[in-house]
Parts: structure tokens; sequence; C-alpha cells
């Protein structure tokens, strides 16, 4: 299983991973939104051993927070995910681990979040376990369905270096920690419409990018 | 003419642009009809009303209203940019880049113009006319960086490297003093410079520039990338070498940088030591993957025994689910397939005395002294590899995965196996139902629950599939699960849903799904169009041009190809079986009609006449109920946008097509174009061309004279009858049933009444060929009930003793299989 960033050309196969494994999903404009505005952030997990047939089996889409409210820069998992029958691979680790280095080395962050469904145990077992999050608060009925969101963090100040160069000196990429698996299943983290406010967002027409843009939490709520 | 407006009058229109651009619509109008009571023909206050009418989805009022603007004043910019802008809405690009080009030339100042004409240029890839309105966009502004970057892209897509690359340097000079540690937009301009220099070949000077301007650059991973491939590019093996082994470092999971470290280290004909570089960087990487699986693939013999060996017992210590998937690709080598085979049906023997077997000193624990888990991730790997095509017994892969059930009886994955075996067994039916027996062990999980419902489809249950993705979408949404699933661009299911129709001939419903993927495919398209100008803004240029790049070849992709394929051979059919555009005349539907390929003539005709009329009827009643209903939900979506009903959402228009051949043209031009050489799209485009060459008669001098000249090769000597050719052609693949089928569908096409009971006999016989798959056994079953043989019986009996699980060949059953034209 490769592990490589995410270009345009992926995006069919993206969508078609993310609707296959989660509830929360988007059209192709919105990947592209990802794609062209953060191209260093979003990664694949590509099933390369499929007779020359490139496979994508996982990917991360994550983008840096438009209008940080509290004006710090900081990095925001839109979606990850990875196939049932590509699970125990410890891809997702490894997708979130690129991603992470570039939110900081590219755009100088210094935290990345995400939201989780309260009810998805495994998603939160890889974030908090794995990768070391930590749970900032509760976002009551932020998904669709109304179920609640755990709003979570991680501080990357362990990832900023202080030489310049690249290669040497680098911080390495957990290699020699002791993570275990993420177990069986790894949800998604990510914006969605909510509750009775929700901003309907129609296929591809009419509507400018900047209508994708999701806006700052404190005015998520309305 | 020019019509100015008293100064009150200007000031009402100025509110008029500002309630357009605020989505202000029906005070917009109200402030224009406020001036028209004055000025009735006043031509840009008519317009400007036409725009806001589009907007508010009634464009063939906008357009009759912007006519008669442009009539009253032909001389107005406004006139004719509204003009183009409604054009543009209704995406007539070209008619809109004329328009906007009429309004440039009467406002040769005005920035919103030009760059409404420019990203309409690139939209439609005219780069030339990109370059112009670029360079005045550049001379208006200079100042802008964002100015030249576009000037140097206009240049880079229309092929122009060094002019490109010369914008970007004039840009540079212009700048005094470069900061330290560049900001995103500059460190992406100097990438993006440094591809240009590469893509011209300039090899050396890109790995100078890259070297010194490009060191500070923020996106570290591709200085890294581009430095290795320019110095193994250049022969620089060393510092090639150096930089792969850092990109390993930071990424141990990427292929590509394997082989330029491989490349980098010269050719090794000695494998043994090739496979030591993979061992220190696994040492290295105790939970990666990538260098203990590469070596699986060089070595040989007894060094590959050992290896596999090892890779193996790590992995299914770990109960990793994805093993098999990980050493299939081996299995191209038959003796790399029997090794993994012995080694994994050793692992069942050798378990039962000691418990799970170490793994050579890597992090991986023993699981807790828990055998069971290894015995069954073996017994799972066992089943999944008797289920692969290249080494099934499928009686074995099932016997392996109820023992794994045995031990792990809610295991969504085993019993995902499970409906695979009974899918290969040709059981579609029961594979439908294992699936959706899994599903049940974790409803939570939408990748069982996406399988339970492709299994559904693939057993022609198209209703409870739906039923079945239902539990994931938001059914709140117009069109409720259906429309999610269009909404959200979920292509597999769209597809898959069109296939079974195929399938069912229900041919509307059929054609009315692949025109979705088709329209998809033009949202996508459209979709790049905000990028133009919003990259821009954003710096992010390399990334833009790997868009606009992909966007070029967007129908190259299995999905569209896919789709319209299916799309082709539909139409194939309606024109072959024009009763086939009726439900109710379809063979099997209606339980108790009788089949309209046994009606005479006579009959047909009433028949068809029949059906049209039951159809009108039930047209009718659909656009009353669609009218009461649109009554109800107020017609409008959720976000209050008018919402434009469908009209034929069983798409009997498509279906009902007097000219299916040319209908098909639509989806034959782009897979031609862009799948020229996958052979099925060939295949369908000839089945389609020979018809359309029938139909117009003989053929234009010109085109006579270039197939004559190219297919000769191919063609029989002129003293050689056709049908001799064919029986030629038949005995010389007379092991291969795809060939003749062929060969036997021509004989019936060049001599339609002679008898087939020899004909039927190969047929028989093709059953015996060690090489014939299930899928082919289903085509020459389809073939027999095609000539109404009378040896279907025994054909199916056979077939059913060959397969004895399969329910394609069970009399009563639709088959499941593809009906061939």
């Amino acid at each position: 299983m490769d592990i490589r960033p995410l270009h345009p050309a992926d995006i069919p196969y993206v969508q078609t991973a993310n609707i296959t494994n989660l509830p929360e999903n988007y059209f192709c404009k919105y990947y592209l939104y990802h794609a062209l505005s953060w191209p260093q952030l979003s990664y694949v997990a590509v099933d390369v051993s499929a007779g020359g047939k490139e496979r994508i089996v996982g990917y991360v889409l994550a983008k840096m927070e438009e209008e940080p409210v509290d004006g710090v820069p900081h990095g925001h998992i839109t979606s990850l995910s990875v196939m049932r029958t590509h699970r125990r691979l410890g891809l997702a680790e490894g997708l979130m681990r690129q991603s992470q280095r570039a939110m900081v080395e590219t755009f100088s962050a210094s935290y990345v979040s995400l939201h989780v469904r309260v009810s998805n145990i495994a998603a939160l077992k890889l974030y908090r376990d794995t990768l070391q999050f930590r749970v900032e608060k509760v976002e009551p009925k932020y998904y669709a369905d109304g179920e609640d969101a755990f709003s979570m963090r991680q501080d990357l100040g362990f990832l900023k270096e202080d030489g310049e160069g690249e290669g040497e000196g680098e911080v390495g990429v957990g290699a020699d920690e002791d993570h275990g698996d993420e177990g069986e299943e790894v949800g998604e983290a990510g914006k969605k419409e909510k509750g009775k406010g929700k901003r309907k967002v129609r296929v591809g027409r009419g509507l400018g990018v900047g209508d994708l843009v999701e806006r700052n939490e404190s005015t998520k709520a309305g | 003419m020019p019509q100015p407006l008293s100064s009150k009058e200007s000031s009402l229109f100025r509110q008029v642009i500002r309630n357009y651009e605020g989505k202000q619509y029906k005070k917009g109008i109200k402030v224009a009809d406020q001036i028209l009571r004055k000025n009735p023909n006043h031509g840009d206050t008519l317009a400007m009303k036409a725009l806001i009418i589009n907007s508010q989805g009634r464009p063939e009022e906008a357009f009759a209203l912007a006519k008669v603007a442009l009539r009253n004043d032909m001389k107005s910019h406004v006139c004719w940019h509204v003009y183009g802008l409604l054009y543009r809405a209704e995406k007539n690009f070209e008619e809109a880049i004329k328009a906007y080009k009429f309004a440039l030339k009467l406002e040769p100042e005005s920035q919103q113009i030009q760059r409404d004409l420019a990203l309409l240029q690139v939209q439609m890839r005219d780069y030339q006319g990109y370059i112009e309105s670029r360079r005045a966009m550049l001379q208006a502004r200079p100042q802008i960086r964002q100015n030249w970057t576009a000037l140097a892209i206009a240049h880079h897509l229309a092929g122009n490297l060094a002019s490109a690359e010369d914008v970007l340097t004039k840009y540079e000079e212009t700048l005094k003093n470069l900061p330290q540690k560049p900001d995103i937009e500059h460190s992406e301009a100097l990438l993006y410079k440094n591809t240009i220099i590469a893509e011209a070949g300039e090899t050396e000077r890109a790995l100078e520039h890259l070297q010194a301007a490009c060191k500070g650059c923020l996106d570290r991973l591709t200085v890294m990338e581009m430095k290795a491939d320019y110095f193994l590019r250049l022969g620089r093996d060393q510092e090639a070498e150096r930089a792969y082994r850092a990109l390993i470092d930071r990424n141990p999971e990427y292929r590509m940088y394997y082989e330029g470290l491989e490349k980098s280290l010269g050719p090794k004909d000695d494998r043994a030591s090739l496979k030591y570089v993979y061992d220190e960087i696994a040492e290295k990487n105790p939970r990666g993957d990538a260098a203990r699986r590469i070596p699986l693939g060089f070595l040989q013999g007894d060094n590959f025994l050992e290896a596999a060996d090892m890779y193996l017992r790590r992995m299914l210590n770990k109960g990793v689910p994805s093993t098999f998937a990980n050493v299939k690709s081996l299995y191209a080598d038959t003796f790399k397939r029997d090794t993994i085979q012995d080694l994994a049906e050793g692992y069942l023997t050798i378990e039962a005395h000691n418990p799970a077997p170490q793994t050579n000193g890597t992090d991986e624990k023993p699981a807790n002294g828990d055998t069971s888990k290894f015995r069954s991730s073996v017994l799972y790997f066992l089943a999944q590899h008797y289920n692969y095509h290249l080494s099934r017994r499928l009686d074995k892969a099932l016997e392996y995965i109820d023992k794994a059930i045995e031990i792990s009886s809610t295991s969504v994955d085993y019993h995902m196996t499970r409906a695979r075996i009974w899918k290969h067994y040709g059981n579609l039916q029961k594979a439908s139902e294992v699936m959706e027996y899994a599903r049940t062990l974790d409803e939570k999980d939408r990748y069982i629950n996406t399988k339970a419902a492709k299994y559904q489809l693939r057993n022609d249950e198209n209703d409870a599939a739906l039923k079945t993705m239902s539990k994931f979408t938001r059914n709140e949404t117009a069109g409720g699960p259906l429309g999610d699933l269009h909404e959200m661009q979920c292509m597999w299911y769209i597809t898959e849903d069109g296939e079974s129709y195929l399938r069912q001939l229900k041919l509307g419903l059929s054609l009315k799904r692949f025109t979705a993927i088709f329209d998809i495919f033009d949202v996508w398209q459209e979709d790049q169009f905000d990028f133009h100008s919003f990259s821009l803004r954003k710096g992010q240029i390399r990334a833009y041009i790997d868009m606009v790049r992909w966007e070029d070849r967007l129908r190259e992709h299995p999905f569209y190809s896919r789709a319209a394929i299916s799309a082709v051979r539909a139409f194939v059919l309606l024109h072959d079986k024009p009763h086939l555009a009726h439900d109710s005349l379809t063979n099997g539907t209606h339980g108790g009609d009788k089949d309209f390929g046994k009606l005479d003539s006579n009959e047909r005709k009433k028949a068809l006449k029949k059906a049209k009329k039951e159809q009108q009827r039930q047209e009718k009643a659909d656009a009353v109920k669609r009218e009461e209903k649109k009554i109800s939900t107020g017609g409008t979506t959720a976000d209050g946008e008018p919402k434009k009903a469908d009209t034929d959402p069983l798409g009997l228009k498509l279906a009902q097509t007097a000219e299916p051949l040319k209908d098909t043209m639509k989806f034959l031009n782009p897979l031609l174009e862009f799948n020229s050489i996958n052979i099925e799209a060939q295949n369908v485009g000839f089945e389609v061309f020979i018809r359309k060459i029938k139909e117009a008669g003989p053929l234009p001098p010109k085109i006579s004279e270039v197939i004559i000249a190219d297919l000769t090769p191919l063609l029989p000597s002129e003293d050689t009858s056709l049908s001799k050719h064919n029986d030629a052609f038949l005995s010389k693949h007379s092991q291969s049933p795809s060939h003749i089928y062929s060969a036997l569908r021509t004989r019936h096409l060049l001599s339609p009444d002679s008898s087939r009971s020899q004909d039927e006999k190969i047929l028989l016989d093709t059953l015996d060929l060690p090489n014939i798959s299930m899928q082919e056994a289903r085509e020459g079953l389809d073939l027999l009930k095609d000539w109404n043989s009378g040896s279907l019986a025994e054909y199916r009996a056979k077939a059913a003793k060959k397969y004895p699980r399969a329910t394609a060949f069970v009399d009563g059953k639709a088959t499941n299989g593809e009906n061939k034209a």
C-alpha cells in the first residue's frame, strides 16, 4: 500500500472510498477545493498490488482553518477513512502523520483539530490513543442526524523543526513508537451541515468556491 | 444608441446592480420596473432585469428580454455583457465568448468584461485568446502579481515554456528584496517556475535553480522529491541515493521512492544484496510493510520461500485482513502461487502443535497465546486464496471459510468472503443473502452496507438495494435516497443500478442512470471553472495545472467508459428491437404477457400500438401526480431555489427515441476519443457504425478507399466466400468460446435460414472446453435463446451439471449474465 499526496485525478476514487465508508459525503467540487487550496495536506493510500492498476483504499482530506477564531493557524481534518478490507495495516495513522507534518512545514500550523461522532469508539481510540489527540469539547447535534461530536485536537509542537534543510535532523514520524493498530473502524471527522440551520449545497452548479468555504466555528451554529 | 438617464434614475440603476449582486432579486426587479416606467426602452435596465430573471430560474424569459434590450441598444456593452452572461449560464460558451468580445469592443477598458472573457477562454482551452486577454490584463494592472502568474500559466498551458518562464522571471526582477523565508504564494511561484524548467527538459538548470532559489520553499516534500528525481536523471547516483533514502525515512510506504533508490544503486545482478538493502530499511521501520513486501517480487526459489514464510507469518499473526490482497499479485508466477499455498496449508498443521509461531524478532508479539486468532487468520487467507481466479477451488474455499466462521461466527469479513464465494459459484441469490447477513452483524458500518447493496443490485433486487442504501443517505432531500445518491455523485451505485436494469431489459431506467453518469461528468468538467480565478488568489499553481490537465482527459476515467459502453449497448438493443422501449412488451417482466419475439408481424404491430397507448395514459397520470406533489412541497428545494422537477423519472423518453443510433453518439464519441485502447469500447463502436453504414447506404468513395486499403490484410481474398472465411475462423479458434460465439453469430447473419442443429451441437461442446468461464457459458445460453433453439433444455442440463451451484442455468430464472444484442 502506497501512501502519497492526493492529486486531482484521484478525486473520483477518493469520493467513492468516502461514500463507501462514511455517512458524511461531498461532491467533487468540495474535494477540488481541498486539493487546490492545500495540495500538500491531503493524502491517499493506494493498493498497488493489483496488477499495475491503482486502487485507492484510504484517504485523509485535510485543510487549514480559513478564519481561525483563536487567530492561531491550525489544520483541520475534514475526512479520513480506510476501506474495511485494508484495516489493521496502520494506514490511517500513516496518512495522518504525513498530513500533520505538512501542516507544520508548509502552513506553520500549531495544532490540528477534527470532529468525531461520539458513538464512533474505534475512531475515537485511533485519535486519542494512537495519535494522541485530546477531547476539547462536545459539540451538541453536530451531525445532520442529530448526533453529538467530540471536538478533538492535537498540538503539533512536537513536529516543529529548528534547523533548515531537508532530510537531516527532522523529527521521525513515530517510527519507533509502539502504537496499537487503528482497530476495526476508522471513522470520519469533519464538517457536515448540522441541525436546523444547515446549509444545503447544490451539485456544483451556481456555487462559487467561496460558498464552499466552511465558516469558522463561531458562525457555524446558525 | 446610448440612452442617458436622469441623475435620479442613474442612481436607481446602480441600485439594481447592487440588488443583483446581493441576490435581492425581487427588490431589483421592482427598482428596474420603476426606471422602465419612464424609460420603457432603456436597454441597460432591460438587460439587468433579464439577468435577474435568469437568476430566478426563468432562462427563456430572460433570453427574450435580453434580446429586446439589445434591439433597443446595440451599442451598449452592458447589453452585450448580459447577453454573454446568459449564454454562459446555459453553458453555451462559444456564444458567450462572442458576446463578451462585442461588449469588450464597445468598452475596451472594462476589467470585468475582460476577466469574464479570459475565464471562458481558459475553460474552453482557447489558449491563444487567453494569452491575449491575460496580456491585456497585465498591461492594465502590472502591479498585481496574480496578473503575471496568470500570463505565465497561459503561456505554459499553450506549450510556450520559454515565454512562461520569462514572464515569471520578469516579475521576480521587480521584487526588491526577497524575504528570507518566502510566503506561500512566493514559495509556490518558485516551485512552479522550477517545474516549467524541468518540463522543458533542462534538468541541469532545474537542479541548479532548485538548489539556489527553492531552498526555503515551504513545500518540503516536493523539494525533496524533485531533487531526488533530478539527481537520478543526471546520473548523479550517490546524491540520488542519499535523496531517496531521506524520502524513505520520511515516508517508508511509497514504492516510487524504492524504485528511485534501486535505480540509484545501479543494476544489481545479485538479488541477495538488494534484499539486504530492503532488510536494513525494514529493520528501521518495525511497523512498515513496503520494505518487507517489495522483495517478494524479485526473490526466487528458496529465498522467496523463506521471505514469503516470514512475511505471511508476520501478517497472519497480526490478523491483517488484507494479507491476501497484499500478495495476490505474485500469483502470476505459478511457483510463487503454489509456494504460498503450501506455506499457508502448512500453518494449519504446524499450529496444531505449537502455539503461534514467532516472527523473527520484530515487534509483533504472539497474540497473547491466542492460537485461535492465528488459526482463523490462516483459514481466512486460504478461503480467499481458493476463491481467487488464479487459484480457484470453490469447494475448498467454502470449507475453509466455514471453518473460520466456526471460530468466529460474527466476523463481518468472513461472511463477506463467504458471499463472494457464492457469487463465484454463480448463485447471486445466495450471495446476496449471505452479504445481507454480514451487514446485520455491524449495522453501523457503511462499508458492509455498501457491499450488501451492491450484491442486491447484482441480483437485480433494485428496490431492496435502494432500501439498504437509504440507511446511510439523507432521505429528506428532494428525490429521497436516490436523489441524495445522485447529488452526492455516487457513481458506483448509479452505474450498477443501470447495468441491472439493462440486464432486465428495462431500458428506460437503464438509460436514465447512464445519462445521470454522463451528466455528472459534465458537472465535473464545469467544476473547474471557479478555480481559474480561485487558484490565482490561493497561489497554488502547480496543483491548478494538475487539475487542468486532469480535466482535459476527464472522460478517460473508467467510471465514464463503463457507463458509456452499457449505454451504447442499450441504444443498439433499442435499434434492433424497438419494442424494448416499452416495458410491458419486454419478455417476462409482466408475467402473463406472451413472448413478443414469438408473435407474428400483425400481432406485434397491435401489441406495440397498445403498449404506446398504455404508456401515454401512464405518463398523463404521472404528470398529474407530479403536479400535485409540486403544489404540496411548494416546488422548491430545501434552500429555497426553484426545483426543476424531473419530467421523465423512468427514462421513458430516453428509451422511446426515434433515433437510437443518433442518441448513442453523445456517449460513443467521448468514449472512442478518450478510451481508444479499450477493446470493449471499440466493439460497441463497431456495432453502432455497422448499423449506420447499413442505413446510410454505400460509403463515400474516399472512406471506402481507406477501409479497403487498411483492412485488406484482415479480409478474405476475393475468391474466398464470406462463409468459407468464417468457417476457417471457427476452426482456427475452435478452443476459444468467445471466438466460437462470434463465428456462429456471423454464420447466422450470412445464412439466416440454414439448419442450426450442427451449431447447437458446437455450443453444447463448448461446455467441455477446459478454459470456458461461467460468464461465457451464459453467453452460449443467450445465443440458444436468441435462436429459440430446441436444444435449450439439453444445454441447461449440461451446464447445470458443470456448475451445480449456479442459478443461471436453471429454467424459469432470468439469466443474470448480460443480455447481448
